[in-house]
């Protein structure tokens, strides 16, 4: 395995699972902003293609004890990602100041490896090309390439909004390296009526998501693994902590 | 010359000494194998015109039968390599009889399976990128430049047995050509030997790199998982024995002899001896991951197996009924002796490797590792079957057509006197 | 010169080295990276500049602000207006609104019903001509009807006025919480509009109504949920949820009470009872025969009919009790049906919490003023009962209209009993015009039901029509013009402006939201409890089914007027619809005690219909209870919502509230047999 870079920037979520309620709203916003195709049938959900997905997690005891809560899953960003490693064409790699990890559509050849090694299933296989319904194609972003069918892709973090930030930055004559905290928000951080996606740089102190990800309460997917993701997330109740990675019988749960 | 009307119209072609059958029963046989990988080629049609979409594999099976269906083969096809090892480096000289059909087994097997990773990728016109840019830290990159590199080896290793053939061979130069060749072997059965090596290890090490992934992911040495060796070991340790299945079936089919009880002997002995050090190894992998990976991830051994489908049976058969039985049954000469048993110990240690290599490609991939994720299952659907029909057609093909025309067993003529 | 064999491979060779010496193959081969990726059908982005227009969603029934962000002019994307009075947010409909203006269902053109009952598309010309002669013949005495799915339009006054013209008061809003919750507060001497101040409350209990998916100016309560739950903190304020499903509300509430279908009042009462013991008061002047019918809903009276637990309930109460702005939310749990009664009983606790018009507490919102003369104003539109009138016409209590206008409406599918309204209409209507949709559009939505301040928003349209489509509103003046009857307005864009000024807006500067919000509010003065209307009103007769029904409602599948749009379909979770099927929920007992395991295949039946779903066990349901996702079963619209699923109101039948006549359908329940 190479070693990963350590990066100056690093944009992160930290999501509040107290306050989602799992109405979709991030996912259809994700779609429109990323340009992924509809599908008429999408419940097979082993074949939905959708950056971002809401689980739908639930405290296990029957009614009327049963709690429920919606988790939605961007890709991690992961500080030691395991599918960076792995890609033979380097089509994906975590390089850029801001640690997001890349996805590129020209080079990948569309192996699978990645999606493998990604045990939060953030990646998704193109198994046929997109179909807009007719006419529907004319309401793509210039922002975001198509894919087409036999290639790799994943959540971004709307990267094509941090570019546009940092142009905006340096037009107005400020540092692009030192956007203000809502300078740069994804497409599903700004969709959220709840709020329960704060975005910004988790190392920048100036930046809401910096405080909030040091909550007793934030917690990562599969932090033991050691994938390190720049995704948080908050929740003040212990059973969704404990949902958020493995444990053993005896085990505490963090926070 | 005389010609004798009794023999086949095409018996001018065959290896010296040699009968055959005639060429319409010959014809009506490559029919059927024709027609199987016709209905494969319809697959393979489908799945590059329309997209992988056509199969069953989804976003949480990216890789399935295919995948399963490579490294099976790749293990499978570890014979030629080892064999040639030993043949030609070693110096086990009665391996000489058996040697052609390692290399024309090792190269069906490993051209199949390239030929399914052009299905198999989405990008097939990219397939060449793991060249053009390479990401040296990638085990896959590893694995695209052995099996590409492995696979020339065999060609070459195959081409002068093709060169030998009855009518080609009259050719002058063709005959330098083969007999240069020969002499070069060693050569390549050396740099075989080291290519192979790596891409069974680099297999292997593929999925114990997948750290995030705990039904697969092992420590190692250096940056090779144990995984790695473990592949190797299990590859020679059937990859053998599957040759000597090969050519047991070309017996049955052919009603001839062609390859004395004594090398198959020699092959089972050689891959018995593998596979216990395989075994030994791999119960104590085994032991490991439970008792080490598995805790260190939060997981216990039971959450690792799913139902029926996915369900301990399989670890149980892996390891026991087609791992330590037939090694015990492989390295005692008595046991290995009896033929029943001979053949059913290659049997078992045959489907060993297969299961080893399915699951861990398909239950690594359905055991969920999100809590709140759920077990799926993957069925293949008949895209992947008949892609897969289409390299055992392929196979079959190649097969019958080395057999009737090439010389690829010298004792044939002399066992059926 | 002669060419050897030699010499000829000697050219291919020498030609080979050649061409691979140039840089011609190497680029091509690394080309293919560039070509595979752009193939012929794959559809290209177009760069563009941008541009942003500001507008409220006539779309989401949550009337969500939001900007359309357009390049070259073709809109792209529907994004968040966070200065929106109605926005903070997307809701998932919203969402795709931009894409849903090619949506392979959209209407074209006008079309006519021909004899053998098909669709014909004819020009407008045409059409108007018929619905002149249609109209026509249905002047004089209620023989035109008017069916409007707009709530909060001005449109409505065009289309009343139209009808007042022809002779007709038969003009009805499809059934929504504002038509009970008008009866309610107009039973209880209320004036003006029931507003709920969720902004400024920092206790929020609602009852059946789903505040934070369908219920009211959705967008706006969740901004408001979001302000007052900070990440990771104590929540600010405290958010309790009663009603038969864990559905997305009660996921984040802090308090989930479990009660079966259509119990709200009675739970309601059942709170009045514990917090007038605990001292609390309502100023109202019948509030002793109001004590004395809340005494009877003791806890225990309450668990055993809403199936409550009562230590929770007494919990809430406290609560309640000492929350320093709390405010009580009653409604049906699927926005339609629930009856005054629920509203009634909510106020009440208002009322008892002192949370009436405070802030933080109810408002009563003034109405805008007509501003088309011959139009009925929204209070008395509010009145008419499209389910109780369609019952009369059908059981020949009431004329059967000659003409029906439907606006944006859907009864078919979207009435109780789909199945009835079919036949009682001989639906398939004749002529069928296509409007701009929303985004394409003038158009306005003035204080939605729920909201706590008047907010009048203007629809702007972000671009031309891009069909052959018409603006209902000007349609109807020409109409009207046609058939001698002057509206008193010009055009449509002018009854707008004159609804803005009503409301104290102009939208003469450039704004960032189109949007005004006004601090006025009525007085709310000698309010009434009416304890005698809510004795009778709780009287609904239990179901006498094993199980209760319990429709779930969620915005992402659409409303019936869009069904599920394109991208939608990945956001209906996958135990809710698995290729057409559709399934249900129930939790472990009930499912146990009727034998049933994830996936059997049931049968739910009742008088009023049965169709065939799958079992999904979800523990977040009520005891004996069926919770069934509402908004699928479409029978038209397209590809990504025909055909999916069953209709759930298919199996609900109205009946009418003693004491308000209002019509009902929330206490339905099913026989369920495997199928």
């Amino acid at each position: 395995m190479s070693s990963f870079k350590e990066f100056k920037i690093k944009w992160g979520m930290a999501i509040d699972l107290d306050k989602c309620t799992g109405c979709g709203a991030c996912m259809v916003a994700c779609q429109a902003e990323n340009n992924i195709a509809p599908q008429p049938d999408a419940s097979n959900k082993l074949k939905s293609l959708n950056w971002l997905v809401v689980y739908e997690l639930t405290n296990g005891k029957p009614f009327p004890e049963h709690e429920v809560a919606y988790l939605p899953r961007p890709c991690m960003q992961c500080g030691k990602p395991s599918c960076v490693s792995v890609c033979p064409v380097i089509a994906t790699e975590k390089n850029e100041e801001g640690g997001i990890v890349s996805q590129i559509y020209p080079r990948c050849i569309g192996c699978r490896y990645c999606m493998a090694s990604c045990p939060y299933h953030a990646r998704y296989f193109n198994w046929f090309d997109p179909i807009w319904p007719e006419g529907m194609d004319k309401t793509l972003t210039p922002d975001v390439s198509v894919r087409p069918r036999g290639v790799v892709e994943k959540c971004s973090f709307c990267h094509h909004r941090f570019m546009q930030a940092k142009d905006k930055a340096r037009v107005e004559g400020r540092d692009p390296n030192a956007l203000n905290d809502g300078d740069y928000i994804t497409s599903c951080t700004e969709a959220c009526p709840n709020g329960a996606i704060v975005f910004g740089d988790v190392n920048n102190p100036a930046h809401k998501v910096h405080e909030l990800v040091k909550s007793k309460y934030a917690f990562r997917l599969l932090e033991r693994l050691g994938t390190d993701p720049q995704v948080y997330y908050v929740s003040r109740r212990e059973w969704v902590r404990r949902l958020g990675d493995n444990y053993l019988e005896n085990e505490k749960v963090k926070g | 010359m005389d010609k004798n009307y009794d023999l086949p119209i095409d018996a001018a072609l065959f290896p010296e000494g040699c009968t055959r059958c005639s060429l319409s029963k010959f014809l009506v046989w490559i029919a059927a194998v024709m027609a199987v990988f016709g209905w494969g080629l319809y697959a393979a049609f489908r799945v590059l015109s329309e997209g992988l979409g056509v199969t069953g594999l989804d976003d949480y099976f990216g890789f399935g039968l295919w995948i399963t269906f490579d490294l099976a083969v790749i293990a499978l096809g570890a014979g030629a390599f080892f064999t040639g090892l030993l043949r030609y480096i070693l110096n086990i000289d009665p391996l000489k009889n058996i040697i052609n059909l390692t290399v024309i087994v090792g190269f069906l097997c490993y051209s199949g399976a390239m030929l399914v990773l052009v299905l198999d990728i989405g990008q097939p016109l990219r397939a060449w990128f793991g060249y053009w840019h390479a990401n040296v830290h990638s085990m896959l990159t590893e694995v695209i430049f052995c099996i590409t590199c492995y696979c020339l080896v065999l060609i070459i290793e195959y081409v002068p047995l093709i060169l030998e053939q009855k009518q080609l061979n009259r050719n002058k130069l063709v005959h330098a050509i083969a007999h240069n060749f020969h002499l070069m072997m060693p050569l390549f059965a050396g740099i075989g030997a080291f290519l192979s090596t790596f891409h069974q290890g680099s297999l292997g090490g593929m999925y114990g790199v997948l750290f995030a992934r705990p039904y697969i992911a092992r420590d190692g040495f250096f940056i090779w998982p144990w995984t790695f060796f473990l592949y190797v070991l299990s590859a020679v340790g059937s990859g053998p024995v599957f040759t000597v299945l090969v050519c047991t079936i070309m017996e049955k089919m052919s009603g001839k002899r062609l390859v004395t009880w004594e090398i198959k002997s020699l092959m089972g002995k050689i891959a018995g001896t593998m596979l216990t050090v395989y075994m030994v190894f791999k119960l104590a992998d085994t032991w490991a991951w439970a008792n080490d990976i598995l805790p260190r991830s939060g997981l216990t051994f039971d959450q690792l197996f799913y139902g029926w489908i996915y369900g301990k049976w399989l670890l149980w058969a892996e390891l026991f009924a087609c791992g330590v039985l037939p090694a015990i049954i492989l390295i005692t000469p008595s046991l290995r002796n009896n033929r029943t048993l001979f053949y059913t110990a290659a049997i078992l240690d045959c489907i060993g490797v297969t299961i080893n290599r399915y699951v861990m490609t398909v239950q690594a991939l359905a055991a969920p590792v999100m809590p709140f994720d759920s077990w799926e299952t993957y069925a293949p659907n008949w895209a992947e079957w008949g892609a897969s029909a289409m390299i055992m057609a392929y196979a079959a093909l190649i097969l019958s057509l080395s057999y009737r025309y090439l010389p690829v067993f010298p004792q044939e003529v002399k066992l059926n006197k | 010169m002669a060419l050897d064999r030699r010499g000829f491979l000697k050219f291919i060779g020498g030609a080979t080295a050649g061409i691979l010496a140039t840089p011609v193959v190497w680029k091509s081969l690394d080309d293919v990276s560039i070509w595979s990726q752009n193939w012929s059908w794959i559809p290209r982005n177009i760069d563009g500049a941008n541009s942003y227009v500001p507008t409220v969603s006539k779309l989401c029934p949550s009337g969500v602000g939001v900007r359309v962000r357009l390049v070259d002019g073709r809109p792209v994307r529907v994004l968040t207006n966070n200065d929106h009075p109605l926005g903070g947010g997307l809701s998932s409909i919203a969402a795709a609104e931009v894409q849903l203006l090619y949506s392979p269902s959209r209407m074209k053109r006008p079309l006519k019903r021909t004899a053998d009952g098909a669709y014909v598309g004819i020009t407008w010309e045409e059409a108007e001509t018929m619905l002149v002669e249609g109209l026509k013949k249905a002047k004089g005495g209620d023989k035109l009807a008017v069916v409007s799915g707009d709530e909060t339009g001005t449109i409505n006054e065009l289309f009343t006025a139209l009808a007042a013209e022809m002779g007709s008061k038969s003009c009805f809003l499809m059934p929504g919480e504002a038509q009970p919750a008008a009866k309610a507060w107009e039973l209880m001497g209320g004036e003006g509009q029931v507003g709920y101040d969720i902004e400024k409350s920092d206790y929020v209990l609602a009852i059946g109504a789903n505040v934070l998916e369908t219920w009211g100016p959705v967008i706006r309560n969740r901004h408001a949920f979001r302000v007052g739950r900070p990440h990771g903190e104590a929540p600010a304020v405290r958010f309790a949820y009663a009603g038969p499903v864990q559905n997305n509300t009660a996921s984040t509430a802090d308090v989930w009470l479990a009660i079966r279908p259509g119990t709200e009042a009675v739970l309601a009462l059942g709170l009045a009872n514990l917090l007038i013991k605990a001292g609390a008061a309502s100023p109202a002047a019948d509030f002793a025969e109001f004590r004395a019918l809340a005494a009877r809903f003791t806890p225990e009276q309450v668990a055993a009919q809403t199936g409550v637990d009562a230590k929770r309930l007494a919990a809430v109460a406290q609560e309640l009790a000492k929350a320093k702005r709390p405010l009580v939310i009653a409604g049906s749990e699927f926005g339609q049906g629930g009856g005054a009664a629920p509203v009634l009983a909510g106020l009440a606790l208002n009322s008892l919490l002192g949370s009436m018009n405070r802030e933080g507490g109810i408002r009563a919102l003034p109405y805008a003023r007509k501003v088309v003369p011959a139009a009925m104003d929204r209070k008395a539109l509010l009145q008419n009962d499209l389910v109780a009138w369609l019952g009369k016409v059908a059981s020949g209590k009431a004329a059967a209209p000659q003409a029906v206008v439907f606006y944006e409406a859907n009864p078919v599918y979207a009435l109780p009993q789909a199945d009835a309204v079919k036949a009682t209409l001989a639906m398939a209507c004749d002529l069928v015009l296509p409007v701009p949709m929303g985004l394409e559009r003038f158009d306005d939505v003035d204080t939605p039901y729920g909201c706590g301040q008047v907010v009048y928003a203007l629809a702007v349209p972000a671009l031309a029509p891009l069909v052959d489509a018409r603006p209902a509103g000007d349609v109807v003046i020409g109409i009207a013009k046609k058939l001698g009857a002057d509206l008193g307005v010009a055009a449509f864009a002018d009854a707008l402006k004159a609804k803005a000024e009503a409301r104290g807006a102009s939208f003469t500067e450039p704004s960032a939201t189109n949007a005004h919000v006004s601090g006025a509010v009525l007085p709310v003065n000698g309010i009434a409890l009416r304890p005698d209307v809510l004795s009778k009103a709780i009287d609904v007769k239990a179901p006498a089914f094993p199980v209760a029904l319990a429709p779930v409602a969620k915005l992402n599948v659409g409303t019936s007027m869009t069904a599920t749009p394109p991208f939608n379909t990945k956001t209906v979770r996958r135990w809710e619809i698995q290729g057409k099927e559709l399934y249900v929920m129930m939790n472990g007992a009930t499912a146990a005690k009727l034998g049933l395991r994830k996936h059997d295949r049931i049968e739910l039946s009742n008088p009023a219909g049965k169709f065939t779903v799958r079992v999904n066990v979800f523990e977040g349901v009520m005891n004996d209870t069926v919770a069934v996702p509402a908004g699928h079963g479409h029978t038209a619209f397209d590809e990504f919502s025909k055909g999916k699923g069953e209709n759930v109101m298919r199996l609900l039948a109205a009946g009418a509230e003693p004491g308000t006549g209002l019509s009902v359908w929330t206490s339905a329940g099913v026989n369920i047999a495997k199928a």
